[in-house]
């Protein structure tokens, strides 16, 4: 039972993790990126490529890949997105394209089986009598800190509060001197470097390979449909209720059934209610 | 004169603020009524009430004596009202013809085999008509808001909710637009509702008056009187006194 | 008949001449196959670009409805052997109400739920015909369905046929009324609604019939390859589509079905290219999207025919 708990925490903190990201840029810049898996995928494999490959250091390589992905978003705001912002199906186009084609990059330099990222916790910990695998365990404290700190400074600084301000309305925001466009882009930033975060901290206990991105894509996509688009607390609600129900369906039935979990939550989630738990309805 | 539609009650609250407060009013057949009021005094949101794009948090509403609030817009508008927006909204991508043939396809209209023939009458009416064949996006806003209120006809309204006709239009626009609004409710018998909140305008125009502030009715009566009452005069003053110009 | 119409019917002549009269020339059957899969790529482009392209609500995961056409036509010639006309009401069916079940709760809200949930839904879709490997064979899918023509001319003559009657009847009905209807909730949902007009019934209805024409070419192609796997509901085949619609010119119904032809005609000829394939195809459809927002085809032909829009 603690098992099931404690393995339920890390997952709805992965997922809460990725979740976020993809609900905050959506929210503040109306993107729906659908880049957000590859972020995560990207992540993964600097990951790998730095601690495997290169034998950097773990602290170095986790750094430098967060730092790799936030940069790629970015760029991708900055280059791809920006110029097309008016059309919201350019957009979706664009970025999905990105995802395809970073997946065949992934696929074309790294091959297409499964990876082994060395972890940073070697060892199991001992939870109340249950021997949990140490990188889970750090996984969730550094889900918790990072989507912490994410809020405090969305809560608590001057910049945190010009992203609450374009979110609402970027026009008002800029006639009050905010620049829009680079909120949007450090907004991406961001996002992305959580995603990579994700991809980075579970990657040696979750599987890497080119296609990854596709499932972070989906269950990622369905936590935030349940917990409401652009709300930050809904998706953290929505990744525990989600990853527990999956750690529910993998101990219990069948670890295969754990992504149909994540598409029957958007099923039920589009017919209900689906403006989600706590996003705002808007009828047409 | 009988009761075209009937208020009593109305009341919207978002989030905190009470945008509309236990409004209540009757409007005449026949009649041309204003609603007055500073900014964010709830007139907008009373005609969006109306018209069935926002939900009611209490009241009721009856054209005829049929009860109309919480119906979808587009029920509201087949049953006889028909609102213009403070920002026009025209189709993009259409031309001023086929802006006005969409509000005649409404089921109510029905126009039938007569369809252009009626799109042409409209645009005649209200001076669009050697503008048929243009396109929205190059049309001056003047003419915009003439569109808007074509559309707005096409759809055989009993009741015309105006809102802010007047504004954004040049001093050489404003006089015929009350020409054309008065020349509609004479031929046609439209009983109209008009949101303003500047008198001038519609001072010229209206039989009466209802005059809104922090969404309540604080006063009704005949424009020359409502200018000179005290709580209307006091909801404009905290605003700056060239409101009321 | 004005100048332009005239202009267009001798150009529809011309093109209709060559898709002709270009297979049995070649006389080489895998080209006559490279054009059937165009000629259906064209069905599913057109059916795509008339929802999407007239009411401007993104429709991502087309595949829905091609691949619930295709996986209908499977149980019924596949597992049960019935004879494979029959398929083609069912696949139509079967894409309707799909379209349905989704359009129903999605299309009467704002935002990018539509979008999402046509995109989920394939994905679904995609996994159930994973998952439940007993009844759908799994990734291996259903093999030896019955082909409708024998002779492989024959069947991309049904198909041109079919592709033609397509364009044709989605076109009526993009120029009638109800076309206009769309072209306004395109303009301005919400003043559309203000003129009276049930935006949520003919944003529904649109899509049903998209939805039928894409399942109708489920079918074919189905029945044409004579078997059907998940990847018939995979995203990148909605994204293709997608492609295609763009190359076409979006709003433009023959457009689309031209730019499905051309999309096939290229990923072909791109074949030679082996790994790098893919990125040509994202790399064009990079520039298609920046510099040609328009589209390609249809404002190509405008430009060189002259005369009026």
């Amino acid at each position: 039972m603690l098992t099931v708990l404690i393995y339920g925490a890390v997952t709805s903190a992965i997922l809460a993790m990725l979740a976020v990201g993809f609900t905050l840029i959506f929210g503040v810049a109306r993107i729906l990126n659908l880049a957000h898996g590859a972020f995560y995928a990207l992540g993964a494999y600097c990951a790998y490529s730095f601690t495997a490959l290169l034998k950097l250091p773990l602290i170095v390589s986790a750094l430098l890949s967060v730092g790799i992905v936030a940069v790629f978003g970015m760029a991708m705001e900055r280059v791809l997105v920006r110029p097309l912002r008016q059309s919201s199906l350019a957009v979706l186009m664009i970025t999905l394209v990105t995802a395809l084609t970073l997946e065949q990059v992934l696929f074309v330099v790294f091959g297409s089986q499964s990876k082994n990222v060395p972890a940073f916790v070697n060892f199991p910990l001992d939870v109340g009598g249950v021997s949990v695998d140490g990188q889970r365990l750090l996984a969730l404290v550094i889900a918790v800190v990072l989507i912490g700190a994410l809020w405090l400074f969305i809560q608590r600084t001057r910049l945190g509060s010009a992203i609450l301000a374009v979110s609402q309305d970027p026009e008002a925001a800029q006639y009050m001197g905010i620049p829009a466009n680079r909120i949007f882009t450090l907004v991406m930033g961001l996002s992305a470097a959580l995603a990579g975060a994700a991809g980075v901290i579970a990657g040696p206990f979750l599987s890497v390979r080119p296609t990854m991105d596709q499932t972070a894509m989906i269950t990622a996509f369905s936590v935030v449909i349940v917990g409401g688009l652009g709300s930050i607390p809904g998706s953290i609600l929505a990744a525990c209720i989600i990853g527990f129900s999956q750690t529910l369906v993998a101990f219990y039935f069948n670890p295969e059934w754990t992504g149909t979990v994540s598409l029957v939550a958007i099923l039920l989630t589009l017919v209900i209610r689906p403006s989600g738990l706590m996003g705002r309805v808007v009828n047409a | 004169m009988s009761a075209l539609l009937e208020v009593e009650g109305l009341t919207k609250r978002f989030s905190g603020v009470t945008a509309v407060k236990d409004v209540s009013f009757t409007i005449g057949a026949g009649e041309i009524t204003g609603v007055l009021g500073p900014n964010g005094a709830g007139k907008t949101t009373l005609f969006n009430l109306l018209t069935g794009f926002v939900p009611s948090d209490g009241g009721a509403a009856r054209l005829e004596g049929k009860p109309i609030l919480g119906s979808a817009p587009h029920v509201i508008v087949n049953l006889g009202v028909a609102r213009t927006f403070q920002l026009c909204r025209p189709f993009h991508g259409m031309t001023v013809r086929e802006n006005v043939a969409v509000g005649c396809l409404a089921p109510r209209v029905r126009a039938g085999g007569g369809l252009e023939r009626r799109v042409a009458e409209i645009l005649e009416q209200v001076g669009l008509g050697h503008k048929a064949a243009q396109p929205v996006e190059i049309l001056p806003y003047g003419d915009l808001r003439r569109l808007e209120i074509a559309r707005a006809l096409a759809t055989r309204p009993r009741l015309l909710l105006l809102d802010e006709p007047f504004a954004g239009l040049g001093a050489g626009e404003i006089e015929p637009l009350v020409q054309l609004i008065r020349r509609l409710h004479d031929t046609q018998g439209l009983t109209i509702l008009i949101i303003e909140h500047k008198l001038r305008e519609f001072m010229q125009l209206v039989s009466r008056v209802i005059a809104m502030d922090f969404g309540e009715v604080i006063a009704t009566g005949a424009p020359a009187d409502i200018v000179r009452h005290p709580k209307v005069i006091e909801s404009y003053i905290g605003r700056g006194k060239h409101a009321l110009a | 008949m004005s100048a332009t119409g005239k202009r267009n019917a001798a150009g529809a002549a011309v093109l209709l001449g060559l898709l002709a009269a270009l297979p049995p020339l070649i006389h080489n059957q895998y080209f006559t196959g490279v054009f059937i899969v165009c000629a259906i790529d064209g069905i599913w482009a057109a059916s795509w670009d008339f929802f999407s392209g007239l009411t401007g609500r993104e429709n991502f995961g087309h595949a829905l409805f091609i691949g619930g056409g295709a996986y209908a036509a499977a149980f019924l010639n596949g597992s049960f052997g019935l004879n494979p006309w029959f398929s083609i009401p069912a696949g139509i069916v079967v894409a309707v109400v799909l379209g349905l079940l989704v359009g129903f709760p999605t299309l009467r809200l704002r935002g990018p739920y539509f979008a999402l949930a046509m995109l989920a839904s394939a994905a679904i879709m995609q996994q159930v015909a994973i998952n439940l490997w007993q009844y759908t064979g799994g990734t291996e899918g259903i093999y030896g369905l019955d082909t409708l023509v024998e002779s492989s001319l024959g069947y991309y003559y049904l198909v041109l046929g079919i592709l033609v009657a397509t364009v044709v009847v989605l076109s009526l009905i993009a120029k009638s009324r109800w076309g206009t209807l769309m072209r306004a909730i395109k303009g301005d949902e919400t003043a559309c609604q203000a003129a009276g007009i049930n935006v949520t019934f003919y944003k529904i209805a649109s899509l049903a019939v998209s939805a039928a024409f894409a399942g109708l070419g489920g079918v074919l192609f189905a029945q044409y390859q004579q078997a059907v796997t998940p990847s018939d509901f995979d995203v990148f085949l909605s994204i293709s589509v997608i492609i295609m619609a763009y190359v076409g010119g979006i709003g433009s119904i023959w457009g689309a079905a031209c730019g499905g032809i051309l999309l096939n005609l290229m990923l072909e000829l791109l074949r030679g290219l082996g790994e790098y394939r893919l990125w040509v195809y994202y790399l064009i459809l990079m520039v298609v999207l920046y510099f040609m927002r328009e589209g390609f085809v249809a404002p190509l032909w405008r430009r060189l025919r002259g005369g009026q829009a």
